[in-house]
């Protein structure tokens, strides 16, 4: 009762949860267009993960796994399901989790079978990162949406995600956190693994013995998946800005509810990989253009950034696409011999960026 | 004596308690000039125009006006000699109206408002100045109450009108405006004395400039004459123009934790959805031209003032939702805020030194605690006037017998005594002299240094690049630019404040 006089006391004076506010990209999130100048080394149809053995890198594109090294793709396999997620393990195998819902763990990259396969109980498996005991640390973003319905689960503000630590070695699997906000990117730590909580915008800290602390609070991004970077931190994704738009959407009910039964889900006021296509997306006109040009900073459905966290999990700088942009929809970004290589899953390419000019650019 | 001199000090000197405010100053005054007083807080200026004012009286030496000895003893007996002076803190009675304010003193046994009225428009109207004589002083901005000032200083038909500080309160289009008026007044005939710490502002407006130091004249000469360097070498006798704002930036910082976030702050209309961050360990400086809402945006953070009732935004200390009603809890979580106008907000003028440090920290006591210690305030008073170098007679000496510098350390050292995590300085430095614009500045580096969240917000351009590491530019109540002081100019900063 207290509970719902509070809410409505909330919703009437805008405070607590009915606060409609977004932080601000400033300090080391400030924007730029670093990812609008990066190399497109490969442009495909349906681009979700990155992996990489330190030689070459593994590229799940749809239900093919693709290996990209020197410039060139080669094939390696083909699934019947699309890659929801890879990883690559320390005594070279591979990881791959196929539609969200089953984790094969081959010995490696081109053996015939998985020398384990994990498959109970997953819906949205999304992210995979090796740990240092030779376990898997993997999120499930939702109980109740697949991998490809985020959008759903999103607005039907879903908090089912989970964390779960895979045991290759004797096929065990154990939930190191439940009840997130769309778990989406891991890696691990030396006590447990950093992990994106998308629809809660923060990082949190999962530690072995299953407690958790907020690691990184209110980014004004969906964070999605993880990477370590060198000499140390992380590399972390963001598939999408946080707009006003959305956040005040995401607080009316009976809204969502009926735009989600009646509107074709594209059109739907909600984050996007891409957007700018149709003339039926919610923000047109002078909402996104100024004399007929895309503003940058317009209120965004669709974005791309990367962020440079420190070893302490604290943002050192970042790599936008803004509005204006194209390389929208960043999910996965990995480093491998001083390059940046990322997935821009909205325009489906693959993109590279040298890390030592960033590095002295932004006085890392 | 030349007949183009007007009025004339020779070795005037003023003693109080023994030590000179004003030694053996040569002054001398042309008609029609415009004659800048420039130098330290402290060194004598102010003094020496209240010798003028008929303010205080010379303890040695003599005045003369057009040739003739003088000892105004107040300031009536000044201004029936054509001796007029408009005080950094204005002389108006705020109740009153501009025409009841002109004719103050000069009332007759029956006075019609008409008549006053119609007589106070005709004369600001001669004056081409737009204010309205019906009109409450109290009601009027800083620019339109010096204009009152100025204009019952011509009625009382001054020959010399002193300006102390005229600028100060000031913004820029008004300041504009206030030097058209003073050319007009030296058209006229007028003799103006003006006291400045705006050194471009003395530059581009004096005829000649006097520079005191330490109660002395060290030269006056030709405005021509001068530069930038040359007066702050005279004024404090060091070359302090390569270590204040000659020199760029050519490292900043590095940013650490996320102290302070503000998510669509609003308190309309000053501020419309302000979202910006301050980090630990680094100087954030905020630009913005008056009425952009930057001191308003801080002052919401520091609870002295609130913000819009209903969907006011949001603010996160050390990423927890606060929102502070007062100021009080506001210290309490580590936040301190030093105030622009230090002479309303920051001190209580007539208590010590130690008593108003000691009623800074008091704000952070637990508001149960009743009973005050005078021997803490005492030690907390000493130890702060030692740390930040203020500069008085002694530790009980009164705010008010400080010079600017100094007063406002106090309201520093008053913020500081609280132990804050972030600090936000509200032009730390108007109507400071030079020297200790040096002094409060390796103050607030050394707080940065020190891990602190550092915000400075300042209307000097130079100040804001000399000090800051990342600048926030603020226009219409929001921020709408940041650049690191490395990447940042002067014109790119205007260009965002104004475009």
């Amino acid at each position: 009762m207290i509970g719902a006089i509070r809410e409505f006391a909330d919703r009437l004076l805008g405070r607590g949860d009915a606060t409609i506010a977004v932080p601000s990209f400033d300090g080391a999130l400030k924007p730029n267009q670093k990812l609008e100048e990066a190399e497109i080394l490969l442009e495909c149809a349906a681009p979700e993960d990155l992996a990489t053995d330190g030689r070459a890198i593994y590229l799940a594109n749809g239900p093919r796994l693709l290996r990209l090294q020197g410039g060139a793709a080669t094939e390696l396999r083909a699934f019947d399901q699309p890659i929801s997620a890879l990883a690559s393990l320390p005594g070279g195998g591979l990881a791959v989790a196929l539609g969200g819902r089953e984790v094969h763990v081959f010995p490696e990259p081109s053996a015939a079978k998985p020398r384990t396969i994990f498959a109970a109980g997953l819906s949205a498996l999304n992210a995979l990162a090796p740990a240092p005991n030779g376990t898997l640390i993997a999120t499930d973003g939702s109980l109740t949406r697949g991998v490809d319905e985020w959008a759903w689960d999103i607005m039907e503000r879903g908090h089912s995600g989970r964390v779960l630590m895979l045991d290759p070695a004797s096929g065990s699997s154990k939930a190191l956190a439940t009840g997130l906000g769309y778990a989406f990117g891991c890696c691990a730590t030396a006590d447990g693994a950093l992990v994106s909580e998308s629809w809660r915008h923060r990082l949190i800290a999962v530690r072995r013995d299953a407690s958790t602390s907020i690691a990184l609070p209110h980014l004004p991004v969906y964070p999605s998946r993880l990477s370590p970077a060198s000499p140390g931190g992380y590399w972390l994704t963001a598939f999408i800005a946080r707009s006003l738009l959305v956040e005040f959407v995401l607080r009316e009910p009976a809204f969502r509810k009926r735009m989600m039964a009646e509107i074709e889900p594209r059109y739907w006021i909600a984050p996007r990989l891409r957007s700018g296509d149709s003339f039926k997306e919610p923000m047109q006109g002078a909402h996104i253009k100024t004399m007929g040009v895309v503003k940058p900073w317009a209120p965004p459905r669709s974005y791309g950034l990367v962020i440079r966290l420190g070893a302490d999990g604290a943002p050192l700088y970042s790599l936008h696409s803004r509005v204006d942009g194209v390389n929208h929809g960043i999910v996965s970004a990995i480093e491998l011999n001083g390059d940046l290589i990322m997935v821009a899953k909205g325009p489906g390419r693959i993109l590279k960026l040298p890390i030592a000019p960033l590095d002295k650019e932004f006085g890392t | 004596m030349s007949d183009d001199i007007l009025l004339s000090l020779h070795g005037a000197t003023k003693l109080y308690a023994g030590v000179p405010a004003i030694d053996g100053v040569d002054f001398d005054l042309r008609r029609g000039e415009i004659h800048a007083l420039v130098g330290e807080n402290g060194a004598g200026k102010s003094t020496l125009t209240k010798v003028m004012a008929g303010v205080v009286n010379l303890t040695a030496g003599t005045m003369t006006i057009d040739g003739v000895a003088v000892s105004p003893k107040s300031p009536l007996e000044a201004r029936h000699l054509g001796i007029a002076m408009v005080f950094q803190e204005n002389s108006l009675v705020p109740t009153m109206t501009v025409a009841q304010n002109l004719f103050l003193g000069q009332e007759h046994f029956y006075n019609r408002l008409r008549g006053i009225y119609i007589a106070a428009q005709q004369f600001l109207q001669s004056l081409n100045f737009d204010v309205v004589p019906t009109a409450t002083v109290g009601a009027l901005g800083a620019a339109k109450k010096q204009m009152v000032e100025i204009a019952r200083a011509v009625l009382h038909n001054a020959k010399v009108i002193i300006f102390d500080e005229p600028t100060a309160s000031l913004t820029p289009e008004e300041k504009k405006y206030f030097f058209d008026l003073v050319r007009d007044l030296k058209k006229r005939g007028v003799s103006i004395v003006f006291i400045s710490h705006a050194l471009e502002e003395a530059l581009l407006l004096a005829d000649r400039i006097t520079v005191l130091r330490d109660a002395r004249k060290v030269v006056t000469d030709d405005a021509s004459t001068f530069d930038r360097a040359r007066i702050v070498q005279a004024m404090v006798g060091r070359d302090l123009s390569h270590t204040l704002y000659g020199v760029r930036k050519t490292t900043v910082r590095t940013a650490g934790a996320r102290v302070l976030t503000a998510q669509n702050l609003k308190m309309a209309p000053m501020v419309r959805n302000n979202s910006l961050s301050v980090f630990a360990g680094q100087i954030t400086g905020v630009f913005g031209l008056v009425g952009a809402g930057r001191t308003e945006t801080f002052k919401i953070v520091a609870g002295v003032l609130k913000r819009d009732f209903f969907y006011g935004g949001e603010v996160f200390l050390h990423d927890k939702p606060v929102r502070f009603r007062v100021p009080a809890p506001a210290v309490r979580a580590g936040v301190a805020y030093v105030t622009e106008d230090r002479k309303v907000e920051g001190f209580f003028e007539t208590a010590s030194i130690a008593r108003n440090i000691y009623l800074g920290l008091t704000a952070k006591f637990p508001s149960g605690r009743a009973l005050l210690s005078r021997r803490e305030a005492n030690k907390v008073g000493r130890e702060w006037i030692k740390k930040l170098n203020i500069r008085a007679i002694g530790d009980e000496a009164r705010v008010v017998e400080l010079s600017g510098g100094n007063q406002q350390k106090v309201v520093i050292a008053k913020s500081l005594a609280q132990e804050p995590d972030l600090i936000i300085f509200d032009e730390p430095t108007r109507g400071v002299d030079v020297g200790a614009i040096v002094e409060i500045h390796e103050l607030i580096n050394r707080l940065a240094d020190e891990g602190k969240a550092v915000v400075v917000i300042s209307s000097y351009l130079p100040e804001i690049m000399a000090l800051s590491d990342r600048i926030l530019v603020s226009r219409q109540g929001k921020v709408v630019e940041e650049l690191s002081a490395l990447e940042a100019t002067e014109e790119k900063i205007m260009y965002a404040a104004i475009h």
